[in-house]
């Protein structure tokens, strides 16, 4: 019965899948990506701590951003793909706690779903989960600081988020791979004019998307946004 | 999805500790992102099949279609890999004329995408194993014993039962909007979807709300303890998934040395 929105139809883009990258880059982003997580597990306690609410909420979002992912949204040319959640989620919750969960949902992802892989954990997390929402964070409040519209800000921080993620994905697989003429510059060339095709249209519909989301949420659970301020406040 | 989680709840192989199942996946995952060897992959690959299907019982044909499921990345990134462009036409096994430049297939590019392709099936064969074989829920109780941080893995154990929760929620609403046609053109797919996905959004915090408050009046003080499973070891269960990849680390290690790596 559910199979139908799971079926994972050119989701494969997202992530590197299990077994593709050699064993020193594994365990590279796999370390590279510790601090920031560490950094989220310390926040997310001190939140908690204080707000023993947040720990369900803070659930109850991991799992959203799950069925998200299961999700197909038509992209502009008219292919289908999955919305990442992370633009959403970077906004209403902080970047430091969107790495935390987005490594529990990738980790999910890959025993459940088979998208991505355990060794190559590491390295989905990283520019996933701590790429993706540091830059959508970061586009939202600089665009908010210039006083621009908000959907503009939001349109942009998904937008740029899940722009980066794919961004950061071919860097990772050019530093692994890199052309055995021009190493990795013409590697990374490669590998992002592939990702520009699908993901430049996906990035287009998923800031649509998550304005919509936005929009929806502010107009019907304002107490709602209210309450996630004490979320978003100490990221 | 649900169906992975199913087949794993009804493997034969539920029963067997699941740290020594994770212990076998992640060894031979091990062995063979090292080896880097097309023979060892496929070794793996076929260790693995016959693991899930004979032993835990799960269906061939969901075994295949799982490990077609990939692919598509697969032959994506592997043609990347091995498609070049220079302005040399000598290194190339064979290549066209375009943009100025010559494009095509070297050799060792060939080599290193039909290693890559094989590795990574010989891979994701470890990852089935252990989900078609292991529940998460066991899964949880192990990361509990190597010390994973406990509110990681709390909060792993709240996302999963959400999970089902939520999923359940969108695909009714999924329901009830594709039969009023809102997925019919483009303006009103994405106008649905809004509407799902923040509809969604306020009852995943409503939910989360009325949990805690469930929790609270049933004595709540800000942890989960539920009863493990205890899983009976001895140390001697865990010589024949050892000892099985100890042997393949010594095929890999003979063909590294007397093959050089054609293999």
């Amino acid at each position: 019965m559910l199979m139908f929105i799971l079926l994972p139809q050119a989701a494969w883009a997202m992530h590197i899948m299990e077994g593709f990258l050699p064993p020193g880059w594994c365990i590279s982003w796999g370390v590279l990506t510790i601090p920031f997580v560490l950094a989220g597990v310390f926040s997310i306690q001190k939140t908690i701590n204080e707000h023993p609410r947040a720990k369900m909420l803070l659930a109850m979002v991991g799992a959203f951003a799950f069925v998200l992912s299961a999700l197909k949204i038509p992209s502009v040319t008219g292919s289908c793909s999955h919305p990442t959640g992370v633009g959403l989620g970077a906004i209403l919750f902080g970047p430091t706690a969107m790495t935390v969960l987005g490594l529990i949902v990738l980790l999910f992802q890959a025993v459940l779903l088979a998208h991505g892989g355990i060794t190559t954990l590491g390295a989905n997390t990283f520019s996933m989960a701590v790429v993706g929402p540091l830059v959508s964070f970061a586009t939202y409040k600089i665009v908010q600081q210039a006083k621009g519209p908000q959907w503009l800000a939001i349109f942009l921080a998904a937008a740029l988020g899940d722009l980066l993620t794919y961004v950061m994905t071919s860097i990772q697989l050019a530093l692994a791979f890199p052309a055995e003429t021009g190493g990795f510059m013409v590697s990374l060339a490669k590998f992002m004019g592939i990702f520009a095709v699908t993901q430049i249209p996906l990035a287009i519909s998923e800031g649509i998307l998550t304005v919509l989301v936005f929009n929806a949420i502010a107009a019907y659970g304002k107490d709602e946004l209210q309450d996630l301020k004490v979320l978003s406040k100490e990221a | 999805m649900t169906n992975m989680d199913k087949y794993a709840y009804s493997s034969k192989l539920k029963q067997t500790a699941p740290m020594k199942k994770l212990i076998f996946a992640m060894l031979a995952l091990a062995v063979c992102l090292w080896a880097n060897s097309v023979l060892i992959s496929v070794l793996v690959l076929f260790m693995m099949g016959w693991c899930t299907v004979c032993k835990g019982g799960a269906p061939v044909a969901l075994f295949i279609k799982l490990m077609l499921l990939p692919i598509s990345f697969l032959i994506i990134g592997v043609l990347t890999i091995a498609i070049n462009a220079s302005g040399n036409k000598d290194i190339f096994l064979f290549s066209i004329a375009a943009f100025g430049t010559h494009i095509g297939v070297t050799k060792l590019g060939m080599h290193q995408a039909a290693h890559l392709f094989f590795k990574s099936m010989g891979a994701v064969s470890c990852l089935y194993f252990l989900s078609l074989s292991t529940p998460l829920v066991d899964l949880l109780a192990v990361l509990r014993r190597l010390k994973v941080p406990k509110l990681i893995v709390e909060l792993m154990g709240l996302i999963y039962r959400f999970i089902f929760v939520l999923l359940e929620a969108a695909e009714t609403m999924h329901t009830a909007q594709s039969s009023r046609l809102g997925y019919a053109d483009l303006t009103s797919t994405y106008r649905s979807l809004a509407a799902l996905v923040s509809t969604l959004f306020i009852r995943a915090y409503q939910r989360s709300n009325e949990l805690y408050t469930a929790l609270e009046a049933r004595g709540y003080d800000g942890e989960l303890s539920v009863l493990e499973e205890p899983w009976e070891t001895h140390w001697t269960e865990y010589i024949p998934p050892v000892t099985v990849n100890l042997a393949l680390f010594g095929i890999a290690l003979f063909l590294k040395r007397y093959a050089g790596g054609v293999l």
